[in-house]
């Protein structure tokens, strides 16, 4: 009975969104309101306002910086939310019931993901450094990253993988994303203008640009790196089970 | 950009995603969502967005898939 | 109604119906699990949405190249949204499944009705 009437507000939601698809511009039209308000500006002066020649990774760190660094905020969030939930793992304790239960990955998938992997992480860290001239840039790249730690992880268990990326090591990645975009806009006040504003003043045209470029590009591998080592602990996080945990050696 | 291709795409798209909610098999439905969202990185680099697409197919195809899989790992397989 | 607009506009008229597949999980199904990939299903919706608003009918990738002209080139606004959106999405995704875990250690199922004591479907 309930399903029914929910089915029946759906069916009204969407004949009421299907009349508005019908009132909008035809798709992929070139004079389309979106095309011709700042668009066209963007793309045409993207380069030598904002310093990439992808105008994506120009829009998300300079155009829209205020939008990138709160959503960066928002991914260190979610870590925090997960591990508030379910707690970090224990160093040399956490296992998971797999890991105790013996069955280990086939020599096959353990030998190729111990190929694959560098491989993976070497692709990753390209589109990092390419995201300003190339499709890619901090988040692809740290997706790509953490995605191949989790790979690494299915293969070889927790322990192991706790063991190759120590918490030590990752707690200061994860906040490196917020402090890097936070160091590059409080360099703007610093210099005397507005924060985040990359291009500083009382400068040579090629000095300006050399700073702007080292800035954009601290700010990729800060997204990057962070991105990548947040997926994977909250991973780790999500992955170890308490009642699979060693006990310490009681003193 | 090819409509035909682009109407191939939407075709899988709703067919998959009718699976992942019809599917009682909560594992199967994770992998299943998986292939969503591959065709969803396909149709982006139709849609011209190259960047869209690498981070669909890392993110979505990779990374919440596996955490779909922890979860029902961890808790329930059959959905009742 | 517009048909011929609505036949011209699939890439729409599809997201509208993926969002509505969405809800209908969120709304109807009653493992939390299935409910979370609803929600994963009307983000994508969204995204679809968007990106097909910036799109060109021939147009090229938003990458300044030689021999590429800038009027040619797709809306780069909705794509760079969009990429920090599928991130942001996959953040709520793991959070949500986080809590889900917890809630079986806690109570012993994912039904949402059996956790609220209701006989419903919700």
């Amino acid at each position: 009975m309930r399903k029914a009437i929910v089915v029946l507000a759906l069916v009204g939601i969407g004949v009421m969104l299907i009349y508005a698809v019908g009132e909008m511009p035809p798709m992929g039209d070139s004079g389309n309101p979106d095309k011709v308000h700042i668009a066209p500006r963007y793309l045409e002066h993207g380069e030598e306002e904002a310093g990439a020649s992808n105008v994506i990774t120009a829009v998300i760190l300079n155009y829209r910086g205020y939008d990138t660094m709160g959503e960066v905020a928002v991914i260190f969030c979610a870590l925090c939310a997960v591990v508030a939930i379910l707690n970090r793992e224990k160093p040399g304790l956490s296992r998971t019931s797999m890991d105790v239960s013996g069955v280990k990955a086939s020599v096959v998938v353990r030998t190729t993901i111990r190929f694959l992997v560098p491989v993976i992480i070497f692709f990753a860290v390209y589109i990092i450094l390419h995201g300003e001239s190339t499709p890619g840039g901090g988040f692809q790249g740290g997706a790509i990253i953490g995605a191949s730690i989790i790979l690494f992880t299915l293969a070889f268990g927790l322990p192991e993988s706790t063991r190759k990326l120590p918490l030590r090591f990752r707690i200061p990645l994860e906040s490196f994303a917020v402090i890097a975009f936070l160091a590059a806009g409080f360099t703007g006040i610093v210099f005397g203008v507005h924060f985040l504003t990359y291009l500083m003043p009382g400068l040579s045209e090629y000095a300006a640009e050399t700073i702007r470029h080292i800035m954009m590009m601290v700010i990729e591998i800060g997204i990057g790196f962070a991105g990548g080592i947040i997926f994977t602990s909250i991973m780790f996080a999500m992955i170890r089970e308490d009642q699979c945990e060693l006990q310490p050696d009681s003193p | 950009m090819d409509w035909t291709l682009n109407l191939l795409l939407l075709m899988l798209l709703l067919a998959t995603a009718i699976s992942v909610i019809r599917i009682k098999d909560l594992l199967a439905a994770a992998v299943v969502f998986s292939a969503y969202s591959l065709v969803m990185a396909i149709l982006w680099t139709q849609l011209r967005a190259p960047d869209l697409a690498l981070t669909e197919a890392a993110v979505g195809a990779g990374v919440t898939t596996v955490l779909f899989i922890i979860t029902i790992y961890r808790t329930v397989r059959k959905e009742d | 109604m517009n048909f011929n607009r609505i036949a011209h506009n699939l890439n729409y008229v599809s997201s509208v119906v993926l969002f509505l597949l969405g809800l209908y999980a969120v709304a109807v199904k009653p493992n939390l699990v299935k409910k979370i990939m609803g929600l994963n299903i009307m983000e994508t919706s969204v995204f679809l949405f968007m990106v097909s608003i910036g799109m060109v009918g021939s147009g090229n990738a938003p990458v300044v190249t030689e021999g590429v002209k800038p009027a040619t080139m797709v809306n780069p606004i909705p794509q760079a949204l969009i990429l920090t959106g599928i991130v942001v999405a996959v953040s709520t995704t793991a959070v949500a499944l986080s809590l889900c875990i917890k809630i079986h250690e806690h109570y012993g199922t994912l039904n949402a009705s059996e956790i609220l004591g209701t006989g419903g479907p919700f």
